[in-house]
């Protein structure tokens, strides 16, 4: 936000943003029971393989004769019963965490709906009068005027005047952003509401087409492809359950067949849903769309879900210098005096030759010279005449009403036009170009008084970044119009890896199919119409919303701030979702190194050795299975959150990554679930152990008996 | 006399190893890139002379289908005409002792045992097969099976240098395996086992008159030889029933030593010539180094179960001489445990002791080990599927990196997840299944009967053994049975070719994507944090998979004591 921005929350106050988007847990839950459905258990073949044992459990409690001489007299159905029940409880909860994502893309996409079906808008006609219609009978290119507590009808830049906007509803974001004509911060979007300020807009979709109405069909998609990944994960998990399936399946045959007093069946489907991979099973699909999800609120659109696991994989980020890594004008930071000259003297003689510039470069100027102390003089503007900055006079500057000459400008125009220019401003200016800065000759009636140095100003910050990228491994190319000396000076003071200078945009196609064909992911910004196949062909294109249609549907990213550096923030979000996925996979395997420790001395009880690996000391074995197995189910919920909000992550060499995720993951998942299941277990105990529940199980055990 | 006893002894034959392992290491490297080697003007003409022998073009560079089809079909060839020389070794010469001609089922198990690197031997070598079937059947699958294993983890290697698709030609891989190391080193160890005094002679039986009873005929033949090749090819087929255990086959602990050499020379060599290949140096070393830690665990694992038994304890007996059951009396304890765990972990299958009469914990060590197959396991297919667990490890570390896992610039997307999990997939499916109907329609009988525990731990150790193409037997079940014969043969070839055609299919896969250059982003697989990780990965994933069926085994018979 700019300094001097117009609107600024007044002190205390709060905007009350109505959150539309709020989970809906009543919908969750329903929808949670919905997929219960085969037609949903089918996708995910974990859950799948849970759900089928979950009906043979449900048939072994209330049907028993179907299974011949079942456990034999030791048959105990409250201990079938109990077994079901967690199943179904475990399946629940993988469809809960399933239908908690859905559920909070939908709430955005509902209240978006909402939005778009009662727009209206003031539509400003040629002859200057202005009517009320619909959205949808607004086109490309037609202006409208929105007033505090309006609504944005389409998509649109703002051509004149500068407001206070709430885009909750898309975004998301409850921090109301400001939007003004010229600039950066032009482009709003529909369905925001103006909280204050009033604002002429440019319509830039027409309707049916805007940013809205693309996010709707991308949240309410009903088929959400598989990334890569997830696709090359879900074939290890599969190959491990099926793997668990078989030495479980044959362990139940031959304990039959050995020590047929050992063989209990639900103990033994107890141990298969222990082993295979549930936790990672479960949460798998939200983690995916939780990715998404969390790009949308970063203010970003993603067409796809591949795009954003690919910005974790990206190798290489083009980058524009202007408006990426610079602040994208040259603003003044140093004054040069002729010798002779005093400082306070060519200072004023510069701010007077800016007064009546507008230019970001001579706005600058004043301000450098405000911050050492001189103050312009009080110039009557209005009596001056403006001689503006031409591409062939190189210059620019006014003529007072007295007749005096103050010009700025280029060093080779100010030296055919100067009388004289002095030898050592010569060699100063000469230096200056060097470093890749633009020095300004400043006159007085074509007399030289010094130099005004201005430089391509670093973007705050982005030097962190930059560094946090390459510590990710991602090699940054700056690519700039700017000649070498130039670009050279910024990418050594930025710290990009590589830069191409006096760049069309053009050759981004060109560094792209380049880096591409070395076998790297590539990704770029950009926003004009000849970026568009640079963007198309890049793995991660982020078009900003405020530039043209054409870069908007070539790229599969759109930042609705229109902010190129976002593209550091995607990479982290996609890095997050696999660390997501990596990270609760190992913690799914750990976990069955203490389920094992539970399980095995409860499957053969009294066998040699028993008490040795029974470590937790949980001596009754049918509540040792039903912990295990209880533990394993309520790990789903337990990680919902690392699911949604995505395993925490910041910028780390891999090795680095790797130990601390393997350390939290791998170690904090063999211990916790050692710990978790004791507990568990106590619990369990206690509760069976309570004089009201063991009445009411013996009740339930008769009735179940004699069903 | 040379005695290994103590610790010591077993660290500085641990670095003799490692030094040798490094040098054949990096000969390898350089026979398999194609790069002179001083065996070139001796075996040049050798290898042109095999290769127009076979008729095939050596010449063109293979994809992996077609490099897995010739494979195939050489090895398909060889396994029938050793089939038809079984059946029919009556009618032939050499044969001293007149072996019969094998029975069908016999003759299957037995030619497939030998063509898939098993050697698993469901018969008594000196009594049915004759000098004329193990020359020139037998022996010649010895050489062609390792030369095989190399050949693939050669390929598999290749898929990290090229990128054009083609990961080698399988003709000229099998014969340079053949000829620049299998038979230069096997020459070298069989003169060595002569020296050492092992019997080398065409000569069928000698006779001798022992102190008491009558004049017996002892069988004798190209023992020195044929031990050589048993040993280096990480075969394991005995030339007596007795293996290593026989004094004509390993008569002193100079032998015992020269075998455990043998065994472990290839495989541990593969790691240096992985790092030779890629040109990375660092790169073979977690795998070394996770091989050597599972190799030396399982080592001090078996001398600490074989030195207190739990039953004898339980009686009140001393057992301060060491283990009485089982052991070979002529070696010491360390001895026989290092050629053991050489011989198992290196995918050998040579035994130099009853592995039915040890403890359950040296036994549930030695199938751990079986389990693993790459520890270092056996030649081109250990590290063949040392790399595959590599893989897997790396896919999870990956993603927890945030990253599509890559390894040496190559990313394992779902192509190698896929081929990757055949392999961890086939092995517990070969083992388990069988075993189960062989329990299920009680087609087990054993000889003695023993507990049923015992009786479990056998037939799972049958085809474990089998599975892993080990070959090492725990006696007492009855195995020259139609259904012991047939199932094995299917878990056999099962336990090879699909292993092996996964390894070449990552291969190709790998060979045709182009490397991607190694940034700060990519896991470093050569830092010790991912050697950690990969070792604890491997022993984790094995542990989930096997750990019911050792409790059922091992532990049902008393490893953890308390029985």
């Amino acid at each position: 936000m700019p300094e001097d921005a117009p609107f600024t929350l007044p002190h205390g106050a709060r905007v009350s943003v109505r959150r539309k988007a709020t989970l809906s847990w009543g919908e969750a839950i329903g929808a949670s029971l919905r997929k219960f459905h085969p037609r949903h258990q089918i996708h995910n073949p974990i859950m799948l393989v849970v759900y089928i044992f979950f009906f043979f459990l449900l048939l072994a409690t209330f049907a028993p004769w179907l299974f011949p001489d079942l456990d034999g007299p030791a048959y105990d159905p409250t201990y079938y019963l109990t077994l079901t029940i967690i199943l179904f409880v475990t399946l629940w909860f993988a469809n809960i965490a399933e239908a908690l994502a859905e559920a909070q893309a939908k709430a955005q996409a509902d209240s978006l709906k909402e939005v778009r079906s009662g727009l209206r808008a003031r539509q400003i006609i040629p002859d200057g009068s202005r009517r009320w219609v619909s959205s949808s009978q607004l086109h490309s290119g037609d202006h409208v005027e929105i007033a505090a507590g309006e609504m944005v009808p389409l998509d649109g830049d703002v051509v004149r005047g500068g407001a206070l906007i709430d885009e909750s509803m898309m975004t998301g974001e409850s921090e109301p952003v400001v939007r003004e004509s010229g600039g950066d911060k032009t482009s709003v979007i529909g369905g925001a509401r103006v909280i204050q300020g009033s604002v002429v807009v440019r319509i830039t979709a027409e309707p049916g087409f805007g940013f809205l109405d693309k996010m709707i069909r991308l949240v309410e998609g009903t088929t959400r492809d598989k990334s890569p990944n997830e696709i090359a994960l879900t074939v290890l998990l599969s190959a491990l359950t099926s793997a668990l399936l078989v030495v479980v399946v044959s362990l139940a045959y031959l304990l039959g067949f050995l020590y047929p007093r050992l063989f209990n069946l639900g103990t033994l489907i107890a141990l298969i849903v222990c082993l295979i991979p549930t936790t990672i099973g479960g949460l798998l699909s939200a983690i995916g769309i939780s990715g998404i999800n969390r790009v949308t609120r970063a203010n970003v659109v993603s067409k796809s879900g591949k795009a954003v696991e690919a910005a974790g994989d990206l190798d290489v980020l083009i980058l524009d210098k202007t408006g990426t890594i610079t602040v994208g004008n040259r603003l003044a930071v140093q004054f040069i005096p002729c010798e002779g000259v005093e400082p306070v003297q060519l200072m004023k003689a510069a701010i007077t030759s800016s007064a009546l510039d507008d230019t970001p470069e001579g706005k600058s100027i004043i301000r450098l010279a405000g911050l050492k102390g001189v103050l312009p003089d009080r110039v009557d503007a209005q009596k001056s005449r403006a001689l503006p900055f031409t591409p062939e006079r190189k210059m620019s500057g006014l003529v007072t009403p007295e007749g005096v000459e103050y010009m700025k400008g280029a060093v080779s125009a100010i030296t055919t036009y100067a009388t004289v220019f002095p030898e050592s401003l010569t060699k100063r200016s000469q230096a200056a170009a060097t470093e890749g800065m633009t020095p300004l000759a400043v006159c007085v009636d074509k007399k030289v008084l010094g130099l005004v140095i201005l430089k391509d100003v670093v973007k705050p910050g982005i030097k962190d970044r930059l560094r946090e990228l390459k510590m990710m491994g991602i090699r940054t190319v700056m690519c700039t119009g700017d000649n070498r000396l130039t670009a050279q000076a910024i990418a050594i003071e930025s710290g990009v890896d590589a830069f191409v200078p006096e760049a069309k945009p053009e050759q981004k196609l060109s560094i792209i199919q380049d880096e591409k064909s070395r076998g790297r992911l590539v990704a770029m910004s950009g926003d004009g119409t000849n970026d568009a196949p640079a963007l198309a062909r890049a793995d991660v294109g982020l078009a900003m919303n405020s530039g043209t249609s054409a870069a908007k549907e070539a790229a599969n990213m759109v930042d609705l701030d229109s902010d190129p550096t976002k593209l550091i923030e995607v990479v982290s979000i996609g890095k997050q979702l696999l660390i997501t996925r990596g990270a609760l996979t190992t913690f799914s395997i750990t976990n069955d190194v203490a389920k094992y420790f539970a399980i095995i001395p409860a499957v053969f009880v009294g066998f040699a050795g028993m008490e040795t690996l029974n470590i937790m000391q949980l001596t009754d074995p049918k509540t040792a299975v039903i912990a295990a197995l209880l533990f394993n189910a309520l790990m789903i919920p337990l990680l919902i959150p690392i699911a949604m909000r995505g395993a925490s992550f910041r910028p780390q060499s891999a090795v680095e990554l790797l130990r601390r995720n393997l350390l939290i993951y791998g170690v904090g998942g063999l211990v916790s679930a050692f710990i978790g299941i004791k507990l568990v277990y106590l619990g369990v105990q206690t509760l069976f152990s309570n004089p009201t529940f063991m009445i009411a199980s013996g009740a339930v055990r008769q009735a179940l008996l004699h069903l | 006399m040379i005695a290994i006893s103590t610790l010591p002894d077993v660290i500085v034959l641990i670095i003799l190893g490692l030094v040798s392992a490094a040098i054949v290491g990096r000969y390898m490297a350089k026979v398999f890139v194609g790069r002179p080697t001083f065996l070139d003007p001796v075996m040049r003409p050798v290898e042109s002379a095999l290769l127009r022998l076979m008729g095939v073009d050596a010449s063109r560079q293979m994809r992996w289908k077609e490099y897995a089809v010739a494979l195939l079909v050489l090895n398909a060839t060889a396994t029938v005409f050793v089939f038809v020389l079984l059946l029919l070794q009556g009618y032939l010469p050499l044969n001293y002792w007149n072996a019969p001609g094998m029975n069908w089922d016999l003759a299957v198990h037995t030619a497939l045992s030998f063509d898939t690197n098993t050697d698993f031997q469901h018969y008594t070598p000196e009594l049915q097969t004759s000098l004329f079937s193990s020359l020139f059947g037998l022996m010649m699958m010895m050489f062609l099976s390792a030369a095989s294993g190399i050949s693939v983890g050669v390929a598999l290697i290749r898929g990290f240098l090229r990128k054009d698709g083609t990961i080698g030609n399988f003709y000229l891989d099998v014969t340079q395996a053949f000829t620049r190391v299998l038979l230069p080193i096997s020459i070298l160890g069989a003169l060595m086992l002569i020296l050492a005094g092992v019997p080398q002679t065409l000569a069928q039986s000698v006779n001798i008159v022992p102190l008491a009873g009558p004049a017996q005929g002892i069988p004798l033949g190209p023992v020195a030889a044929w031990d050589s090749i048993e040993w280096l090819g990480s075969n394991g087929g005995g030339f007596y029933a007795a293996n290593g255990a026989s004094p004509l086959q390993n008569p002193s602990a100079i032998t015992n030593l020269i075998a455990i050499f043998l065994m472990l020379i290839i495989p541990f060599s593969a790691p240096f010539m992985f790092s030779r290949m890629v040109r990375k140096e660092g790169e073979g070393r977690p795998l070394l180094i996770a091989a050597l830690t599972i190799f030396l665990v399982a080592i001090l694992l078996f001398l600490y179960f074989e030195s207190y038994n739990p039953f004898l304890m339980s009686t009140g007996i001393s057992q301060a001489g060491g283990p009485l059951v089982g052991a070979e009396q002529r070696f010491t304890l360390p001895e026989s445990a290092l050629f053991q765990i050489a011989s198992v972990y290196g995918n050998v299958g040579s035994t130099s002791m009853s592995i039915g009469a040890l403890t359950p914990g040296a036994q549930a060590d030695l199938l751990w080990g079986m389990f693993i197959q790459g520890a270092p396991g056996g030649d081109g297919t250990g590290f063949g599927l040392l790399l595959i667990n590599t893989l897997l490890a790396i896919f999870v570390g990956g993603l927890m990196v945030g990253r599509t896992p890559e390894y040496l610039g190559k990313k394992i997307g779902k192509y190698e997840m896929r081929w990757s999990t055949v392999v961890i997939l086939s092995h517990p499916f070969a083992i388990l299944i069988p075993t189960a109907v062989a329990f299920i329609f009680g087609l087990a009988q054993f000889s003695p009967a023993g507990l049923p525990s015992h009786q479990f731990t056998a037939v799972l150790y049958e085809f474990t053994s089998e599975s892993a193409n080990n070959g090492s037997s725990m006696g007492s079940l009855i195995d020259n049975t139609l259904y012991f014969n047939l199932a094995g043969a299917v878990v056999m070839t099962v336990g090879r070719y699909l292993p092996m055609i996964a390894m070449l299919a990552i291969g190709g896969t790998l060979a045709s994507q182009s490397p991607l250059p190694p940034g700060p982003g990519t896991i470093k697989t050569d830092s010790s944090t991912f050697t950690v990780f990969l070792i604890l990965f491997i022993t984790i994933v094995t542990g989930l998979l096997f750990l019911p069926v050792l409790v059922m085994g091992p532990f049902a018979q008393g490893l953890l004591g308390g029985g």
